[in-house]
């Protein structure tokens, strides 16, 4: 009953009610601008909202998150540019589609099927994430490590073409966080004996520096880019349209909360994946796909949407985030003084139940936003880049001076920002950076317990893990992710295709 | 695929979430001697975590900056090693692709936002750097510039201010005291 009444938090009170809807119409947009990611989005909004209590900053961050994937597929669908990373794959057939004057359809569908891998991945987590913080709460400090690891080792692999860039960004977040005084023994880490590092890197000066900053002037290359203009035609998709795909609407909102539930995995990945099981099982799609075919709009926009559910069952349940938006709100959370992982989900179990009812909220709103204003849209898309990167730099630089009101934050802005741009061009990715500036703690607390546990014996501490079926299972992952990306696992692969 | 999604070169850029930029199979200008710091960066940082408790415990201070340390010296080595391996790119060169005279402008700009947010305060500093940077970058002419660049400076004052109850540096714009007498003002009309 408690729980409930939680989950109906959201719909009694009107000024969250608002908030929820202001964000998810921010989403829409910022997702559609290229450009403008829902990361960032939520990375400079955090430091904003940090004075705010913890509900209402929650309702904001949330609708900004569920509208900012749905809001990526406009663009790509309309100028072949997806708005967010998510949406890559919905401009694979979006845009033919737009080119062959169904702009509109394209849409309506899109809208109505992110809605509904919305809520199936909303549905998941309700039903999963009791169940989950349950079983986590019998995890070992050990467990807890290598799960950390996985999801560093995660994003690190499926997002880029190279693993050994994504193990160098996710340690490199892992020191980042280590930054400032050991709080268990008062020693200085990674300080240099400079006063102003002793309290450590805040973390918020790191994310807007790599997401903000580096964003922004990356797109100082594309600054003379012409906006193209679309004719749209009718919106509301079918019933018939929508009944019909349902089947393979129901698989790839699956394959979204899996993907999306992966520490460290998101949208982007999903939406890809599901794009794939499309193709694969689609046997007469309404054209070939690639050429506009309905399918190929309906599985990742199915996917990415449910896979917003998924992200928050580890984060919700373990305190690991499920991709870099959930490791930013995980951030938020510890602003606000709650410490997501089972113990929230014990203590704290209306927290949960409210996120919930803040999801179907915006989920809510998604549809509605998705379904009218285009003549706005389109004028907001149109903004040029000639304003919307010095405004972006700008509310970096008020978002990371606004946490702590100091100067320094923003030099390391700066700096991430700078960093974060040779990064970039150099095929880095920078999701693995953040999951280890979150992670750090979590990482370095749970290896020293779980060695101090095991009388500082590593011979005790593998027989652990060999000796306990979880840890085993997660260990296992570990090293899977390790030989997949090695040379001699291709060689097999190739191999095993070619006799087939 | 790729090159089906994106126009120009923006699979070069990445994607602030999780897709990373570059050129797989081929050596970007600059890529080299970014890769080499980083190599040294990790090197001075292995250093630095093996200064902290040394080899004294596993469970000490220092042990997981040290191994972080030591996985990122490896794995930047290895790239380091891929990295001379590979041709580079014909076409590209530092000025043009990696950092064009655009983006050091703009970097420069914002080193002084840093220098000038102090002394001047938000207002002013943020004027400047709306205009300088509008200016240059849509080459439009003053009438828009201004326009734009202030009407957008007030509505983030305002939202950030009031909404959001931001505290930015005010430095020489007696803010707190003209936002007293704007209160007054309309205590008084009312």
């Amino acid at each position: 009953m408690d729980a409930f009444m939680a989950f109906l938090t959201i719909f009694t009170h009107p000024e969250l009610l608002l908030l929820v809807g202001v964000g998810t119409f921010a989403g829409v947009y910022v997702g559609a601008i290229p450009g403008l990611s829902v990361t960032m989005a939520v990375s400079i909004l955090i430091s904003f909202t940090f004075s705010w209590d913890v509900l209402p900053a929650i309702s904001l961050m949330i609708g900004i998150y569920m509208g900012g994937v749905y809001g990526g597929s406009r663009t790509a669908i309309l100028l072949n540019i997806p708005g967010a990373p998510s949406a890559i794959a919905t401009a694979m057939d979006g845009y033919p589609m737009a080119q062959r004057g169904e702009a509109g359809e394209a849409i309506g569908t899109t809208t109505v099927m992110s809605f509904f891998g919305g809520l199936v991945g909303i549905v998941v987590l309700a039903v999963l994430a009791p169940v989950v913080s349950d079983f986590a709460l019998k995890f070992q400090p050990r467990d807890y490590m290598l799960l950390a690891v996985l999801g560093i080792l995660l994003v690190g692999s499926l997002s880029s073409g190279s693993l050994v860039k994504g193990i160098f960004a996710g340690a490199l977040g892992i020191a980042i966080g280590a930054v400032g005084m050991d709080p268990l023994t008062f020693t200085e880490r990674f300080t240099f004996d400079i006063p102003l590092m002793r309290g450590g890197i805040n973390f918020i000066a790191v994310m807007i520096g790599m997401f903000g900053v580096s964003e922004a002037l990356m797109q100082l290359h594309h600054v003379d880019t012409p906006a193209i203009r679309q004719k749209i035609n009718r919106i509301v998709p079918s019933f018939g349209t929508i009944r019909k795909h349902l089947p393979l609407s129901l698989q790839t909102s699956t394959i979204g909360v899996l993907i999306g539930a992966l520490p460290g995995t998101g949208g982007d990945i999903a939406a890809l994946m599901a794009y794939d099981h499309a193709k694969r099982v689609t046997k007469n799609p309404s054209r070939p796909f690639g050429e506009g075919a309905i399918e190929g709009l309906v599985a990742p926009e199915t996917a990415n949407n449910a896979a917003v559910g998924g992200a928050f069952i580890p984060m919700m349940t373990l305190g690991i985030p499920g991709d870099a938006v959930t490791a930013i709100m995980i951030g938020a959370l510890f602003i606000h003084g709650l410490n997501p992982g089972p113990m929230l989900m014990v203590e704290q179990p209306d927290m949960f139940w409210f996120i919930v009812g803040a999801l179907v909220m915006a989920n809510f709103f998604m549809l509605l936003f998705g379904l009218t204003g285009i003549k706005l849209f389109t004028k907001i898309v149109e903004m040029p880049r000639a304003v919307l990167i010095p405004l972006i730099l700008l509310l970096s630089i008020v978002g990371a001076y606004a946490v702590n009101n100091s100067i320094t934050d923003v030099y390391w802005m700066l700096g991430f920002g700078v960093f974060g741009y040779f990064m970039r061009h150099y095929g880095y990715p920078l999701g693995p950076v953040i999951l280890g500036v979150i992670l750090s703690r979590l990482l370095d607390d749970n290896w020293r317990r779980a060695i101090i546990s095991e009388r500082e014996d590593l011979g005790r501490f593998f027989h652990g893990i060999v000796t306990s079926p979880l840890s085993l299972v997660l260990f296992v992952a570990v090293i899977l992710i390790f030989v997949s990306q090695t040379p001699l696992w291709t060689k097999f692969r190739k191999k095993e295709t070619a006799s087939k | 695929m790729q090159d089906h999604v994106h126009h120009h070169d923006s699979t070069r850029d990445g994607s602030s979430d999780a897709t990373p930029g570059g050129i797989v199979d081929k050596r970007r200008p600059g890529e080299l001697v970014f890769t080499a710091c980083l190599v040294i960066f990790s090197g001075v940082l292995l250093w630095n975590a093996y200064g902290i408790s040394g080899f004294e415990a596993l469970s000490g201070a220092g042990s997981v900056p040290m191994a972080t340390a030591a996985v990122m010296l490896i794995s930047v080595t290895i790239v380091f090693w891929r990295t001379v391996k590979l041709s580079k790119t014909e076409d590209e060169t530092v000025m043009e692709d990696i950092t064009p005279p655009l983006v050091i402008i703009l970097a420069l700009f914002l080193v002084a936002y840093g220098i000038l947010l102090k002394p001047l305060g938000f207002l002013p500093t943020s004027a400047l750097f709306l205009i300088a940077s509008i200016k240059l970058l849509s080459k439009r002419n003053w009438g828009f510039t201004l326009l734009v660049s202030l009407g957008s400076l007030l509505a983030i004052y305002l939202v950030f201010r009031i909404v959001f109850t931001v505290l930015m540096p005010a430095g020489i714009v007696p803010e707190a005291e003209a936002l007293q007498l704007l209160r007054n003002l309309f205590k008084g009309g009312a």
